[in-house]
């Protein structure tokens, strides 16, 4: 493999009691590219992104992004590094309109606290506009940018699915973690989500994607790692593993889409 | 302390105890089926004391009818409350409901006070006010009622929910609502009968209470939060451990008191189970944490 | 030029309001509800705190009478009992019962939803003895009178009417701060956490942070309504923060509209205006009113009913511009 890794992780372990998820997965994903995790269901693939984000604290082995050790570092702080992930049940902010949504996500990227927002100092509404010009951007990016005063939530299933990924893209990530992004999308609407993931890894963020839907992952993938129960049984580009007996063996006990 | 002092407090803490562990029962059961704390689950014990104490006195109500109706009436406006407040505002949030289930009990603790009485009332004993010597203590005869009708009902309400029809329902609907809706179990209906059932357990405690101790339309507000310590030291998972639960907090109040220990004169008594609360929120928020990430 | 138009009706109405608050307090206007004025504006200045910790960042408080009878009992002791300059024990009341929400909040918000509630309700029903049991410091269940008034310089606030226009400066402060805070990045994170705390998260938001800061500043906001409370009624006792207090606030918060800063006005007034006439046709029923209340309000209009009689205002403005612009 050539290029730099960006994710790498080691023996990484996580328990749940007595139920062990993810058992000594060894990863190291490449940068600048799209990665797809895929696998039966209970495979463990949204406990890898959650171990990931911080939202659960790793039972062994470790993360590194971008050479550093990520185990310690907590949940909220991995913005700010560069690691964003969108949600299978999508999870807008849905008191606000899909402009706020956006305008939250660039949090990480912006510094002004209680005081200056209660005095409305200068610092606070320079950077008021900045947000609002940033937020716009992101939100024209992914083609919402006519819905930006809409309540988020009276969107379609799609556009929301679009608005999480304008959301995270604010916050100038190097990471990006999809969690299944083409759950409930027709057609069409998945085939303007790889349009956009491509252009996401066009502009150098690199890309882990947990999908179900297989031609849409054959379809952007350049790489591909196969859990199973917890354990890593495969990985290669798509063409290797849409050959690779084990895939196929894990596969079957279960329905491909 | 002698051992008859010992004694004494030892069945004062059981006896409240007793109490605690029915309005913890409620509390438990309401959770377990429908996920809601129910704030109003101590306005039930005060129903049961101050309707028995107006049968008596006011109808001219012989002591066991009195009773009978008093509970009863009192799971009346337990299943009232759950049409009328609890089932319409059921998509409402975790907050919402919270403060419906408070307005509740506010409305009627007010309508007690305002329908009832404003005073302190004390029924008739159940079987005399001739205290029984035990160990050289002194127990009033109602106390063993009071723990006597607890754990009676304790045995019939495990009868219930392993045995029968109904209480099996009940029972799958808080382990696992979506797969017992499936094969036919209305989750409304189950709410309803463990409402129904949260506040004849309460009732049955005013019930038992009223002639030990006076009652007033203010009783339910400590006596909730005293219930609910009770299930929560039980994890509101299994109604023996509320009744456990209950019964700690009893003897842990009585006993402190008696200790003398700093602060912990009569007056701060209530305090105890307020401190022993956010201990047992402190100690299982741990817990809790993990069961909403998890959940 | 139909947008300034509109700025400048806005501009009027603000006006006429502003002018209508100004001359309540002469007698020969209103001046016979200042007192009411002036506990509406001192409820106000709780209930925005609620409403910033409720309405907007999503938790919950059973307690809050507790900071408010915090400000209250800290501010008559020190300038009663030790001399203090009121207006620096207001500081310090504020000081210590804001640094108290920020110690006891990291372990709190590590509950969410019921079990929060029960914490807080439990903290509220605990300071509440307190303030009842400590009566070498508090008076014990009588209370404690003869607090000083707040003055500046030889100028005393010693009328209603002065105290009036004292309240609804500080008042208005908050409301203004808040809504600066409603409108900016925080309030922004505060909302986010309210809509989903693992997306808040994700996206760098410190959700306990945030939870802690919100409650830490909603008790400084209860402790400095405490402190007005009490130099301006010159007395204080527990019966004021006992649970009930701590409900009627939160019913002042949902009536207003939890997720309103404004709204608080209109909670605190329609509540504490209800209460009153309640009071004087129906002697105690205002508690079962209360009761009522918080019910009906919480099936019907979760959102409270400001916001529902603005949602039905901006319906028929609509309807109204539509017919308007018919051929």
């Amino acid at each position: 493999m050539n290029g730099s890794v960006i994710l790498e992780t080691r023996n990484l372990t996580k328990a749940f009691g007595g139920l062990i998820a993810l058992d000594k997965v060894d990863l190291s994903i490449e940068s600048g590219k799209i990665t797809a995790v895929i696998g039966p269901n209970g495979a463990g693939k949204t406990t890898l992104f959650n171990l990931i984000t911080g939202v659960y604290p790793v039972s062994g082995g470790e993360i590194y992004f971008q050479g550093a050790l990520l185990n310690k570092v907590p949940a909220h702080k991995r913005a700010s590094l560069g690691i964003v992930r969108t949600f299978q049940h999508v999870y807008l902010f849905g008191n606000m309109t899909a402009l706020e949504n956006v305008m939250s996500g660039r949090h990480p990227r912006s510094s002004y606290g209680f005081l200056e927002a209660a005095l409305r100092l200068p610092k606070a509404r320079r950077e008021e506009e900045a947000i609002s010009l940033d937020a716009t951007k992101y939100l024209n990016l992914v083609g919402l940018g006519t819905h930006a005063d809409q309540d988020a939530l009276s969107l379609p299933l799609g556009q929301q699915k679009l608005l999480a990924i304008a959301r995270v893209l604010a916050t100038e990530p190097r990471l990006v973690l999809l969690d299944e992004p083409g759950a409930g999308l027709n057609t069409l609407e998945k085939r303007q989500l790889s349009d956009l993931i491509r252009n996401i890894r066009e502009m150098g963020i690199s890309v882990i994607l947990v999908e179900h839907d297989m031609p849409l992952v054959m379809g952007i993938a350049e790489w591909v790692v196969v859990l199973d129960s917890g354990q890593k049984i495969a990985e290669g580009t798509p063409a290797q593993i849409q050959k690779n007996a084990k895939v196929i063996a894990a596969y079957l006990g279960e329905d491909m889409e | 302390m002698s051992s008859a002092q010992f004694v004494q407090y030892l069945v004062a803490g059981i006896t409240s105890g007793s109490v605690y562990a029915l309005v913890g029962l409620g509390f438990t059961i309401i959770y377990a089926v429908t996920k809601i704390i129910n704030f109003a689950q101590g306005e039930f014990v005060m129903l049961g004391g101050l309707l028995s104490f107006t049968l008596i006195h006011s109808a001219g109500l012989p002591l066991v009818p009195a009773l009978i109706l008093s509970i009863i009436a009192a799971a009346a406006v337990g299943a009232a409350m759950y049409l009328l407040a609890i089932r319409p505002a059921k998509k409402a949030s975790v907050v919402s409901l919270i403060i419906v289930t408070i307005g509740a009990a506010i409305f009627i603790r007010g309508i007690a006070g305002q329908e009832l009485t404003k005073a302190f009332v004390r029924t008739p004993s159940f079987s005399g006010e001739q205290s029984i010597s035990f160990l050289g203590a002194h127990i009033d005869p109602q106390a063993l009622w009071i723990i006597g009708i607890m754990v009676v009902v304790t045995i019939i309400l495990h009868l219930f929910l392993n045995y029968t029809m109904v209480g099996k329902a009940l029972k799958a609907c808080a382990i696992n609502p979506v797969a017992s809706s499936l094969v036919g179990i209305n989750p409304r209906t189950m709410a309803l009968i463990a409402f129904i059932l949260a506040s004849a357990l309460g009732g049955i405690g005013g019930v038992v209470l009223a002639p030990l101790t006076p009652l007033s339309y203010q009783a339910g507000v400590m006596l909730g939060l005293k219930g609910f310590v009770a299930a929560a030291i039980g994890g509101f998972g299994s109604p023996v451990a509320a009744v456990f639960g209950g019964l700690l907090l009893g003897i842990v109040e009585n006993f402190a008191v008696a200790a003398n220990w700093g602060p912990f004169t009569s007056s701060y008594k209530d305090a105890i189970a307020l401190v022993v609360l956010l201990l047992i929120l402190l100690v299982r928020s741990g817990k809790l944490a993990e069961e909403e990430r998890a959940g | 030029m139909l947008a300034r138009l509109k700025r400048n009706w806005l501009y009027l109405a603000i006006a006429v309001v502003i002018a209508f608050f100004i001359l309540i307090p002469f007698g020969w206007f209103l001046g016979q509800y200042t007192t009411l004025m002036i506990f509406i504006g001192i409820y106000t200045i709780v209930t925005v705190g609620l409403c910033l910790l409720m309405g907007y960042t999503g938790q919950v408080s059973l307690g809050q009478a507790a900071f408010f009878g915090m400000g209250a009992y800290i501010s008559a002791i020190l300038s009663r009992t030790y001399g203090f300059n009121p207006w620096l024990a207001m500081l310090v009341a504020a000081a210590m019962t804001g640094a108290f929400a920020y110690i006891i909040g990291y372990p709190i918000f590590r509950l969410k939803g019921n079990y929060l509630a029960m914490a807080t309700l439990g903290l509220g029903l605990i300071m509440w003895i307190l303030f009842r049991e400590l009566s070498q410091f508090t008076g014990g269940p009588d209370g404690m009178s003869g607090i000083p008034p707040l003055s500046i310089g030889g100028f005393v606030f010693d009328t209603s009417f002065r105290r009036y226009f004292l309240v609804w400066f500080f008042c208005l402060a908050v409301l203004l701060i808040s809504q600066n805070i409603v409108r900016s990045r925080t309030g922004r994170a505060l909302r986010a956490i309210h809509g989903s705390e693992s997306a808040a998260e994700s996206i760098g938001i410190n959700v306990t942070h945030f939870k802690v800061k919100i409650l830490a500043l909603s008790a400084v906001y209860a402790s400095l309504a405490g402190s007005l409370f009490v130099h301006h009624l010159r007395f204080v006792s527990p019966q004021s923060f006992d649970f009930l207090a701590s409900v009627k606030l939160v019913v002042m918060a949902v009536i207003g509209g939890l997720a309103s800063v404004w709204g608080a006005i209109f909670g605190a007034g329609a509540t504490r205006i209800l209460s009153d006439e309640i009071l004087l046709r129906f002697g105690e029923w205002d508690v079962i009113i209360y009761g009522l209340i918080l019910v009906l309000v919480m099936i019907f209009m979760p959102e409270g009913l400001f916001v529902k009689l603005k949602e039905v205002f901006e319906r028929l403005r609509l309807r109204y511009r539509q017919r308007g612009t018919e051929p």
